[in-house]
């Protein structure tokens, strides 16, 4: 078959294409809007990935997303030393954040307990999880992986890893959607969530 | 609950149909190859977001198109009116509106429209393997309570991801894996006992309308038995994997659970599958299906509508006529490909040809 487009358009459109969310028709569309833009504007989008991959890592304690070694939430002295809610990505944080129920920190998995996909606890950062307990101010841990198998699973592993340790442990309450992902409850509803959480025993 | 119209766009063979559906019987005739369980397939996609033969959605999505769409004028019985659309992509996810809101998590369709299909292939209940009998079972669980759909998803999510990891163990099990597979077995063994439960009570429920809906049909008085006595409930389900969790981790398969049960059909004290005859068969798997569609009346207070896909052409012409007379009110849709019968009592007959309703 012909190439129907230019080599540097199909490879854009094969690159957009792989990112999640996004299939082959939007890869197109955003493709041909790109090529419209101003070279100016095309510019300050490639510069801002650039820019981003160079400068953001993951946070040396919790793993969320950052420009310098702790990230702004660890830094941050006026945060819950006490309290760790824990989260399989760093995109949860953000939805949590917008609750603004939660002034304590948190932990990024990476991840959620899945054999399917080749993810078993090993996988995680859990062992860094378990780090931070040890040698931690830490009282509480509330589990804030999502509402689905996985997430469940995931949070049930870890209550069992955690209690021994003489920690609350807490599960955010249902009420999310279920089988849905944390990122896309309303901050109401995680909101109550979080408030209602029970204790796991 | 009254469906008053269906429309359909690019779904299998039809470019664009519309049918208006009467109060009680519609019939559908026309050859075979025409489209006629097409359309049945696209009605009963509404009710349970799959297709009643099995099919992935590309192959309900017409040749050439993205995008089916399958449309529903319904009733209520307070006499509000609901326009249900459901948009069947062949790749990626498919949308469900409800009077032009779309609906955030489309499975809340369940439940909104039921369906009762019967069609030839109801004859596996009876002669094909035990997962066909487990499906009709979960099928009317769904009918009756929409969420067991999630418990089933759930089930079925956790079972996979335990045999995987039973693969990935390859018969050794070290602590560590012992650690995690002890969290999946808690949840098999939580979800499963939802589902067992569910599956007893349900079918509890239904043998005596079976027995009843079998006299109706044949005009004898003879005992029929559905057994769901799975092992594992009489220990439970968590202490039944403890125990079994040598076989599992050998055999690298999750050997016990709600996804391996058999539900034992007996007539007269003898298993049907195997010492029945094909009508008694055949009548017994209509007086299931009659039996689950006249549960769900019963307990959602309105019938689902009906869908007989060339059921009475499989009958003999004594019991073609016992099912007619003993059809439950509410709403019918009846494909024959034959001259129906005079008693049939449609009061719309619809043909089709090539994918199109001529009317
Ligand atoms: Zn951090």
């Amino acid at each position: 078959m012909a190439a129907v487009y230019a080599q540097a358009v199909q490879t854009l459109i094969d690159e957009l294409g792989r990112l999640p969310g996004i299939g082959p028709k939007s890869a197109q569309r955003i493709t041909f809007h790109l090529l419209k833009l101003p070279t100016e504007d095309a510019e300050r989008l490639a510069n801002a990935i650039i820019t981003a991959k160079a400068r953001v890592r993951f946070c040396e304690q919790c793993f969320n997303v950052s420009e310098d070694e702790l990230c702004s939430i660890c830094a941050d002295p006026r945060r819950d030393q006490t309290v760790l809610c824990v989260v399989e990505e760093a995109r949860d944080i953000i939805a949590v954040e917008r609750t603004g129920e939660f002034r304590g920190r948190y932990h990024v998995l990476m991840g959620a307990i899945s054999p399917i996909d080749g993810v078993g606890p090993e996988q995680l950062k859990i062992r860094e999880l378990l780090r931070r307990l040890g040698s931690d101010t830490v009282q509480e841990i509330i589990l804030c992986t999502n509402p689905n198998v996985e997430g469940e699973a995931t949070a049930m592993y870890l209550a069992r890893l955690i209690k021994p340790l003489g920690l609350t442990v807490s599960r955010i309450a249902s009420g999310l959607p279920v089988g849905g992902d944390l990122e896309y409850a309303d901050e109401l509803t995680l909101g109550r969530a979080l408030e209602g959480r029970r204790i796991v025993d | 609950m009254i469906v008053r119209q269906f429309e359909l766009v690019d779904f299998r063979n039809y470019v664009q149909a519309s049918l208006s559906l009467t109060d009680h019987i519609t019939a559908v005739v026309g050859d075979n190859g025409q489209g006629k369980t097409n359309l049945v397939e696209a009605i009963g996609w509404m009710a349970t977001m799959s297709s009643f033969r099995g099919a992935p959605n590309e192959a309900l999505v017409r040749v050439g198109t993205d995008q089916a769409i399958v449309r529903a004028h319904v009733e209520h019985e307070d006499g509000r009116m609901l326009l249900i659309e459901c948009e069947i992509n062949r790749s990626g996810r498919n949308r469900v509106l409800v009077n032009k809101q779309r609906l955030q998590r489309s499975r809340d369709l369940l439940g909104v429209l039921r369906v009762s299909v019967f069609a030839p292939d109801d004859l596996n209940l009876i002669k094909g393997g035990p997962g066909i009998r487990r499906d009709f079972l979960d099928e009317t669980l769904v009918a009756l309570r929409p969420k067991y759909d999630t418990d089933l998803r759930d089930l079925d999510r956790i079972v996979r991801q335990r045999n995987v990891l039973l693969k990935q163990v390859g018969g050794r099990l070290s602590a560590d894996v012992a650690f995690t597979l002890d969290v999946w077995d808690s949840k098999l063994a939580a979800t499963g006992e939802v589902i067992g439960t569910a599956r007893a009570e349900l079918l509890r429920d239904l043998v005596p309308l079976v027995s009843a809906a079998y006299r109706d049909l044949v005009d004898v008085d003879v005992r029929i038995d559905m057994v769901y006595d799975p092992v594992w409930r009489r220990t439970g389900l968590a202490v039944a994997l403890a125990d079994n969790r040598s076989d599992d981790v050998r055999r690298q398969l999750s050997l016990i659970g709600p996804h391996r049960d058999e539900i034992d059909i007996a007539l007269a004290a003898m298993p049907a599958r195997t010492h029945a005859s094909q009508g008694e068969q055949r009548s017994l798997a209509l007086a299931i299906k009659l039996a689950a569609h006249r549960l769900v009346t019963d307990r959602i207070g309105s019938p689902p509508l009906l869908v007989l896909d060339d059921v009475l052409s499989e009958l003999d012409p004594r019991r073609a006529a016992a099912l007619l007379q003993h059809l439950p009110a509410g709403q019918v849709v009846l494909t024959s490909a034959d001259v129906l019968p005079p008693d049939a009592g449609a009061a719309t007959v619809l043909r089709i040809v090539r994918g199109t309703v001529v009317s």
